[in-house]
């Protein structure tokens, strides 16, 4: 049975891109347009792995990420950032947000800066699925 | 009705990130997240002669996606929380539909000082968006040099009141603001017609119509005091725009707050708005609260 990837990205666009390496590498892919909707799925579905943008409207990818990460239940699933967002914001910003009385979230498995290429992201997902 | 979220309509020119970050105090009061509309207004790129310009239309989005990733970029750093919408479409219905969307605390507008036709323009957006948001707006403007405060445009508060049910709703919204509100300063407007309208125009009855207004304001005073925010009443007596754009200056007031109407439409344009009228040709930043929704219209 093909795995789960769950696209979390508010831009049609870049959804159909992710969603067209899946397909082609043979995984099942799953779409979201923001944290809450993306949240909702991976309890839902429990997908494999997740590519996640961070600035999207609703709830943010840094939001969803630490909510993920501090969930015993999902905190395992392996999540790839594919955003234009700098690496360093979203850690300073995970950093700011335990300062404010969070709890420690772990880096993410990979971080991508937008735009990538096909061939990239396919091999990134293999990597990051072993 | 705390402000924990923000949107932050700009179209770049009339308010940038300063314009922002002077709005950051709120974070003290639970602020935690903003959200960025650019609302692209189709006639930029859909022309009559050259058709629909799909180019322009992408150059707009990825030029406003790069300021507000920029932005956004600050905002997370500080371990806030940020959001986009870069819209094609008409402002006012896209603003609404996001501010829905969000379940946003409070709408921030820019108004352009530029051209008449531009003030024109977007003065009847303001209205518009004025008319029609259950979420309240803070028309947010460039100042004048005489205006003290640019940076923290909820120090200083005018709070006009006309007693409506708005107004009350105000004084619930800005009392959340207690540790960023310096003072407050409440203010009503007897206006001549008023004068006119009492009985007889005795000094005594003149007199006596001060005397509750003024009891009036001090009650409203003595919340915002039970609060720790100082609060001091103010009666004016004229025509309610003038006063209190003459109240704001006076009391070196860092933004004017007010009920917006609940006339409906029709009416509104009859025979005019304070809220309205302030909002499109004030000075100072103008917050307007609206009343609730099974008000009157």
């Amino acid at each position: 049975m093909s795995k789960k990837v769950l696209v979390v990205d508010d831009d049609p666009d870049v959804r159909l891109f992710s969603v067209t390496v899946l397909e082609e590498n043979g995984y099942l892919p799953l779409e979201a347009a923001n944290g809450e909707e993306g949240l909702k799925m991976v309890k839902a579905e429990k997908p494999d792995l997740i590519i996640l943008d961070v600035l999207m409207p609703r709830q943010s990818g840094i939001r969803l990420y630490r909510e993920m990460k501090t969930d015993k239940a999902l905190k395992d699933i392996p999540i790839i950032i594919l955003s234009g967002i700098a690496k360093k914001t979203f850690l300073r910003s995970q950093k700011a947000m335990t300062e404010f009385g969070g709890k420690p979230v772990p880096e993410p498995e990979v971080y991508l800066e937008k735009p990538v290429e096909p061939e990239e992201l396919a091999e990134t997902i293999k990597k990051v699925m072993g | 009705m705390k402000i924990k979220k923000l949107m932050f309509v700009t179209k770049f020119e009339q308010l940038g990130f300063d314009a922002l970050k002077s709005l950051l105090a709120l974070r003290k009061a639970g602020l935690d997240h903003v959200v960025f509309v650019n609302v692209i207004e189709r006639e930029r790129f859909a022309m009559s002669r050259v058709g629909y310009r799909k180019d322009e239309e992408i150059r707009l989005r990825e030029t406003a996606n790069i300021r507000f990733i920029d932005w956004a970029e600050s905002l997370f750093e500080m371990g806030m929380e940020a959001g986009v919408y870069i819209v094609v479409g008409t402002l006012v219905p896209e603003v609404l539909k996001a501010a829905e969307k969000e379940a946003a605390d409070l709408i921030v507008i820019g108004r352009s000082h530029k051209g008449v036709l531009d003030q024109l323009y977007s003065g009847s957006d303001i209205t518009e968006l004025l008319r029609r948001s259950a979420t309240p707006v803070l028309v947010y403007k460039h100042m004048s040099e005489n205006i003290l405060a640019l940076d923290k445009p909820f120090s200083r508060p005018l709070l006009a009141t006309d007693w409506s049910p708005a107004c009350q709703k105000a004084v619930d919204y800005l009392i959340t603001l207690e540790g960023i509100i310096e003072e407050i300063h409440l203010i009503h407007v007897i206006t001549e017609k008023e004068l006119a309208d009492s009985p007889s125009h005795t000094s005594h009855t003149i007199q006596k119509a001060r005397k509750q207004t003024r009891q009036k304001l001090e009650e409203i005073c003595d919340i915002f005091e039970q609060q720790g925010i100082t609060a001091r009443a103010h009666i004016y007596v004229g025509n309610a725009e003038d006063e209190i754009e003459k109240a704001a200056r006076e009391h070196q007031a860092s933004m004017i707050v007010m009920g917006s109407s609940a006339k409906a439409y029709w009416l509104e344009r009859w025979i005019g708005s304070t809220p309205r009228e302030i909002a499109e040709k004030s000075a100072f930043p103008c917050l307007l609260i609206p009343p609730e929704k099974n008000a009157a219209r």
